[in-house]
């Protein structure tokens, strides 16, 4: 498995960083650590860029570098990296630019294989899109933004799964609200939902919200082999049938120690644009973590 | 790109010629782009020239002929002489000169960077002077104190005054912008008016020593700096400063330097001043001061391209006599006051540049309004000189210029930074040239 972690800063990213961290660690995924640094005009670029180099003569780091050296210290302390890596510590000059606004320092780590840090500068959501397409990564974690078109973006326009990171709680504190209808979307979210369940020992809660009194065949269905999936892998999920607007029954049934896992809608992405979509709604309006399964 | 399909298909306003009506979609089509960035800057060149093309605006030769001149010689001459001038290292010596004219209190210092920065980008641009004075600037602030959030206002201050300087000194010269040198071409393209490399000084250059009092108060006011005096950090510099030493390639770059100059101060008349700054570029070349590698590397050829493609783009709107229509509208907006109080027209020019070339640029806002703007009643080279000077006050955004986007890519000053101080700025240096350019042109007149 493979996971990317988009921070941004160190006053806000420290719980995106810890639960990504975490998560690679329970998958023993390789792991990358993105930072997007700002994006500079089409008319300035050459001159920045010459504007860097004499930076670099006067031995001035890049913008966003700080930011990668905390997330360096932060790897070091938690031993995510080895201890020879982390005692020589954070080399500036060991940034490798690949071109194409890309910096990238390559560590070995303990607990998942590859560690990678990636300096970008750019659009945030163009950028962590090219970044996914070239690295292939499954889950992409990115952490509670101010503004939530960008959390709505970047789960529309990225290819992979989105884990939306909130405030810092233990993982052990956490239950799993896994929600369930008869989508295509759900059939995948089942499988992520159960794995993390089982690597984190979480307790879990399969809802399904039906909008009319009675369940359907399809929903009934869906929910059996929901609760059937996690106490295959040994955890016993707690059934709840609800009815009334899905999307305002998750949030209200979704405490802030929940980890709400859903599937990507299957609308046309036009739709999904103008009207939204039940995950890209509820997280809109959600503050509990949150993983959109694609 | 549907706005535009549908503008094609309605029919010409009266009195504006098919043609004419044509290059104007194309002006839509182009600013739309640029501001959008939805496409490279050369993929938008290339839109302009085929549609001129394509559009029946002109032939493919004279599309061609319109599209390479003495204004693009030059912006292409002075991107590669700022790449030649920031090689050579002499950031530490100008560091080293600051700090002996300011000594350390926060307020002279800046008032040095300003100075500087205003009277280096006369000659060299804006891009040249704010590229060497960064590391200068960022070097005292990391000397000063590691925790930059500390000193954030210090750092705002610190760095506006090198960006808004060299905006401001940008304007003393012909060769202190491209876009100056983009009315220069069109005086010669539509046979007006014009004036010497020294008389633009004559009438531009004053206006630096007014402003920059000015410019130091205003980012005075707006960011208080945490330190009043950067003893410790002005110690620091120069140490670090005192390990240059001057090379004999540094003197030979400098004496070149002062060659380009001399050409462009007595020759340019003859010659152009595009030309002159070729020959610059040459000599660096000759001489090893900077290799071809480099110069590939760090010239915008997008900017070359689309600054070409704009000035041809310029030149149509006025062949088509839409610049004479577009001016002609404008006339009828502004009724009698256009002729009778031209304060009314100093400020509808000044306002407009200042908008456009806050959002698309300072040397295409000229090569699009300039044509507009010439036709407008009045003394032309008063009102082109008004329309060079303001669209250098591009001190909203950190697209306008690249000296404001070069201290924005250093991550210390936010985008609300830029209309924190900037709108102030604006505002009195609108006042500033409206007062000035009636009073002070006027009397050299």
């Amino acid at each position: 498995m493979k996971i990317l972690i988009a921070i941004s800063s160190k006053e806000y990213s420290k719980p995106t960083l810890q639960v990504g961290m975490l998560a690679a660690k329970a998958y023993n995924a390789s792991v990358t650590i993105a930072y997007v640094g700002q994006k500079i005009s089409a008319f300035g670029k050459s001159d920045v860029d010459l504007a860097m180099e004499s930076n670099a003569k006067w031995g001035l780091e890049r913008p966003g570098v700080r930011v990668l050296e905390w997330a360096f210290k932060y790897l070091a302390e938690n031993k995510y990296i080895t201890p020879e890596i982390a005692k020589v510590g954070f080399q500036r000059n060991t940034l490798v630019d690949h071109g194409k606004n890309r910096l990238e320092l390559h560590l070995k780590g303990n607990y998942c294989e590859e560690v990678d840090l990636i300096l970008r500068r750019g659009d945030i959501i163009p950028e962590l899109r090219n970044e996914v397409h070239q690295g292939g990564y499954d889950i992409t974690v990115i952490g509670r933004s101010k503004k939530r078109r960008m959390a709505h973006d970047l789960v529309q326009y990225i290819d992979s799964s989105i884990y939306v990171a909130r405030d810092l709680l233990p993982f052990k504190e956490f239950r799993l609200l896994q929600a369930v209808d008869d989508s295509k979307g759900t059939a995948k979210a089942l499988l992520y939902g159960s794995q993390v369940a089982k690597a984190f020992k979480m307790p879990v809660d399969v809802l399904t919200v039906s909008k009319r009194e009675s369940f359907g065949k399809g929903y009934m269905g869906a929910h059996k082999k929901a609760l059937k999936i996690f106490e295959k892998s040994g955890v016993k999920p707690v059934s709840m049938l609800k009815v009334g607007d899905p999307v305002k029954t998750i949030l209200e049934t979704a405490t802030k120690r929940h980890l709400i896992v859903m599937g990507i809608s299957q609308l046309n992405p036009i739709i999904q644009f103008f009207k939204g979509s039940k995950p890209l709604n509820v997280m809109k309006k959600c503050d509990s973590p949150m993983m959109i399964v694609k | 790109m549907i706005v535009s399909v549908i503008l094609f298909v309605l029919p010409a306003p009266s009195g504006l010629s098919l043609s004419g009506y044509r290059i104007l979609i194309i002006v839509f089509i182009a600013l739309t782009l640029i501001i959008s960035e939805a496409l490279p800057l050369p993929g938008i060149a290339f839109i302009i020239i085929i549609l001129e093309v394509y559009f029946g605006i002109g032939e493919a030769n004279d599309i061609a002929k319109s599209f390479m001149n003495d204004a693009v010689f030059f912006i292409m001459g002075s991107l590669m002489l700022a790449v030649a001038i920031v090689r050579q290292g002499w950031d530490k010596r100008i560091a080293l000169g600051i700090i002996k004219l300011t000594g350390s209190k926060t307020h002279r210092v800046a008032f040095g960077f300003a100075a500087l920065s205003a009277v280096l980008a006369s000659f060299v641009g804006e891009h040249t002077v704010a590229a060497i004075m960064l590391p200068i600037v960022l070097t005292l602030i990391k000397y000063t104190s590691k925790d930059r959030i500390k000193i954030w206002r210090l750092s705002a201050y610190l760095l506006f005054s090198i960006a808004y300087g060299s905006l401001i000194g940008s304007v003393g010269t012909p060769s202190g912008g491209g876009r100056n040198v983009i009315l220069i071409h069109y005086w010669q393209e539509f046979g007006m008016q014009q004036i010497s490399y020294l008389e633009w000084m004559k009438f531009a250059y004053p206006l630096i020593f007014i402003q920059i009092p000015v410019l130091s108060w205003l980012l005075w006011k707006t960011f208080p700096p945490e330190k009043k005096t950067l003893d410790t950090g002005i110690r620091r510099l120069k140490i670090r400063a005192k390990s240059d030493t001057i090379t004999p390639k540094k003197i030979t770059a400098l004496i070149i330097f002062f060659l380009v100059f001399l050409g462009w101060v007595f020759l340019s008349e003859t010659v152009g001043l595009g030309i002159i700054a070729l020959t610059g570029v040459v000599m660096y070349l000759i001489t090893g001061c900077v290799t071809w590698d480099d110069l590939h590397k760090h010239v915008n050829w997008g900017v070359i391209l689309l600054f070409g493609a704009t000035i041809s783009m310029g030149a149509q709107i006025n062949h088509t006599v839409a610049a004479e229509w577009l001016a002609n509208s404008v006339i009828k907006f502004g009724g009698e006051l256009m002729v009778s109080v031209p304060i009314f027209t100093d400020g509808l020019i000044i306002l407009l540049t200042t908008l456009l070339a806050n959002v698309l640029s300072s040397s295409a806002t000229v090569a699009v309004l300039g044509p507009i703007t010439l036709n407008l009643p009045g003394d032309t080279v008063h009102i082109g000189l008004v329309m060079a000077i303001s669209s250098a006050f591009g001190y909203f955004t950190a697209v306008a210029a690249p000296a404001c986007t070069i201290i924005y890519a250093s991550g210390l000053v936010k985008a609300k930074d830029f209309l924190k101080v900037g709108w102030k700025m604006g505002l009195v240096s609108i006042i500033i040239l409206v007062i000035y350019a009636n009073t002070y042109w006027a009397l050299i007149n």
